[in-house]
């Protein structure tokens, strides 16, 4: 009898330890990475356009050589935050990643695009709310609970489309947005 | 007594075993499973879910740890392959040919990974291969390039270096993919082939 408890003990151990490891491995290497980009010095809510990728420079896994990056590490705890990127010639987008790693928006940033921003909102605190102070007219919204990152993909196989694609950067906005 | 101390062990083992287990099939441990290439295209593989909600936790678990930041598929697909077409493992000690002709998106690219998921560290500024060399070398609807440790004698952009790569994998990514791409990627991609041309050694 004791052995068959202990088997059972052991296959419900095994089985909550595998769920609760498992679930946690893309919040626990998202989380790593944020904290990583803050010590590199990306700032929270602002736009850090990333060197040209090299092998010297990748500080993720997989980056794309023909891609320049511009990341914005962001938190809705406080309240929302507006992000938005000018549009080009050559292919680009801006993709909102949540802490657990999911693509929740993205858009094209290619000429053409009729994107003008979007606003990332705690839940419960949707922007388009009124009396908040700021209107979601003509942008798109997308619920998230707390960190979050948006990335700024744009096509640059070599150093003067690079140079082209960090100098869009300055038009470009991660900010909070305030009440 | 008796119960406590064997359920204690047990709980021990389990959790242990639990753990390991998921790192494991999580693709977290080297030469772990892979779960989630739900397609195949000849030995390309790619799974639709990344990056969206409906990931299983395996496969967002392996693509946390091998491609972090990855797209959704109506923005970006990626695929992935290790082999060339003998299925024999893909190496720098061997020079290869990869061909294909036009490809199902507004854009793409091929870039040569080492096992850790990085470019390899060298200083050749030959990473990829993708659509604006097809493009500007003449044919984007017939290229090929060459992926070897030293440069040979063809132009330089038809050249991927594998230089300190050791054993490596190829991702090609497809950028804005066309619908029949997605809604039937065995008939609408006609995917990069990699012939073997020779090894150091002979191999």
């Amino acid at each position: 009898m004791r052995w068959l408890i202990g088997l059972i003990v052991f296959v419900l151990t095994a089985i909550i330890a595998h769920l609760v490891v498992l679930n946690s491995i893309p919040a626990k290497i998202m989380s790593t990475a944020m904290e990583r980009m803050a010590d590199r010095g990306i700032a929270l809510n602002g736009w850090t356009a990333a060197p040209r990728i090299t092998p010297e420079t990748q500080t993720v896994v997989r980056p794309s050589p023909d891609l320049s990056y511009a990341i914005c590490r962001f938190d809705t705890s406080d309240g929302p935050v507006l992000l938005s990127a000018p549009t080009a010639q050559t292919y680009g987008s801006l993709s909102i990643f949540d802490d657990r790693t999911n693509n929740v928006f993205v858009a094209s940033l290619q000429d053409g695009s009729d994107f003008e921003g979007v606003i990332a909102y705690p839940p419960g605190n949707p922007p388009i709310e009124e009396g908040r102070g700021y209107a979601a007219n003509g942008l798109n919204t997308v619920e998230i609970d707390g960190k979050g990152l948006a990335l700024i993909r744009r096509l640059a196989p070599d150093q003067d489309t690079h140079d082209l694609a960090a100098a869009l950067i300055e038009a470009s906005r991660c900010e909070k947005l305030g009440r | 007594m008796r119960i406590l101390l064997i359920s204690l062990i047990a709980a021990v083992c389990g959790t242990a075993i639990g753990a390991v287990s998921a790192l494991w099939m999580g693709g977290l441990l080297s030469g772990g499973l892979r779960i989630g290439d739900s397609i195949k295209v000849d030995d390309w593989s790619s799974d639709w879910s990344i990056g969206s909600e409906a990931a299983n936790p395996y496969v967002r678990a392996r693509i946390a740890r091998v491609g972090l930041l990855a797209l959704r598929k109506e923005e970006a697909v990626y695929f992935n392959r290790a082999v060339d077409d003998e299925g024999r493992a893909l190496t720098e000690a061997c020079t290869y040919r990869v061909s294909a002709g036009a490809l199902p998106a507004e854009w793409w690219s091929i870039t040569l990974y080492d096992r850790d998921s990085r470019l390899p560290m060298n200083t050749d500024g030959a990473l990829s291969f993708d659509a604006t060399d097809a493009a500007d070398l003449g044919d984007a609807g017939d290229w090929s390039f060459t992926i070897s440790p030293a440069k040979g004698t063809g132009p330089k952009r038809q050249w991927v270096s594998s230089k300190a790569a050791d054993v490596f994998d190829l991702t090609l990514r497809l950028y804005l993919p066309t619908d029949a791409l997605l809604d039937d990627p065995a008939a609408a991609l006609r995917p990069p082939r990699i012939e073997r041309l020779s090894c150091e050694g002979g191999v």
